[in-house]
């Protein structure tokens, strides 16, 4: 009796890292149950102009647009920089207009 | 028609004397105000290095400016201004006023969102103390 209403407590309880008592992750209530194998962690990145509250970016701004081109020129894919898909549109018509009036490079000088 | 906004940015040689430059701003205001636009701010960047070579050239010496206009027309005829004016190694007009509406949108609609927000958070902050008690019962359980 007293087990079986130990064991409804802890199932009725929020998911605090499993039900099992042996369980591992028990130090992260509310975590995600992590499975499989490869189970590293990647660090969350976030779209810095989200961050900011930014509702435009200025292409006259070349060092607010530089981190996001590569040394060789190249626009940084969102994957590479976090940013979310609609600062990332914004970001790609800043840099191009910065890149034609010569404060962005289209390409690395040899 | 609405008014429209247009940023021009163009870039002289650098070893235009200042004089020269003051000439090109001043006809470039006098063609807008022929074409019913106006010049609304000029702003000289000075010289500055070109992230590429233009004619040879590494540096310009940039201006900035800002033109309003309810018709095209004259960026048209400022931007053949531009071409054939001797000091000017390039330029760039850009419509401005479609990103500027779009960004006073966003922003209205964030102090909305954060004008509504302080009448939001109280909501849920009565469910925490019942969530926390629920998760700190599980532990005493085992122990008794």
């Amino acid at each position: 009796m007293a087990e079986e209403n130990a064991a409804q407590h802890q199932s009725h309880g929020p998911s605090s890292g499993g039900p099992r008592p042996s369980g591992p992750g028990g130090g992260r209530p509310g975590g995600p149950a992590k499975r499989g194998k490869r189970n590293f962690v990647r660090k969350k990145k976030v779209c810095r102009f989200c961050v900011d509250k930014a509702d435009f970016i200025d292409y006259k701004k070349a060092e607010i647009l530089a981190p996001f081109i590569q040394e060789r020129g190249k626009i940084l894919p969102r994957r590479m920089t976090g940013t979310c898909a609609r600062h990332q549109r914004w970001l790609t018509v800043a840099i191009k207009r910065a890149q034609n009036i010569a404060l962005l490079p289209f390409a690395a000088e040899l | 028609m609405e008014e429209r906004q247009y940023d021009l940015i163009f870039i002289c040689r650098p070893d235009t004397p200042e004089a020269e430059i003051d000439k090109v701003i001043a006809t470039l205001e006098h063609v807008a105000a022929e074409k019913g636009g106006k010049v609304e701010s000029v702003n000289k960047w000075g010289r500055k290095r070109m992230a590429y070579r233009v004619r040879k050239l590494r540096e310009g010496y940039f201006v900035y400016m800002v033109i309003r206009s309810s018709h095209g027309e004259v960026v048209k005829e400022l931007e053949r201004r531009l071409k054939v004016a001797d000091p000017v190694i390039k330029y760039l007009t850009v419509r401005l006023d479609e990103e500027l509406k779009r960004q006073e949108k966003l922003k209205r609609h964030r102090e909305r969102r954060a004008a509504r927000r302080p009448r939001k958070t109280p909501a849920p902050a009565p469910s925490m103390p019942g969530t926390t008690d629920q998760a700190a019962a599980p532990p005493t359980a085992p122990a008794v």
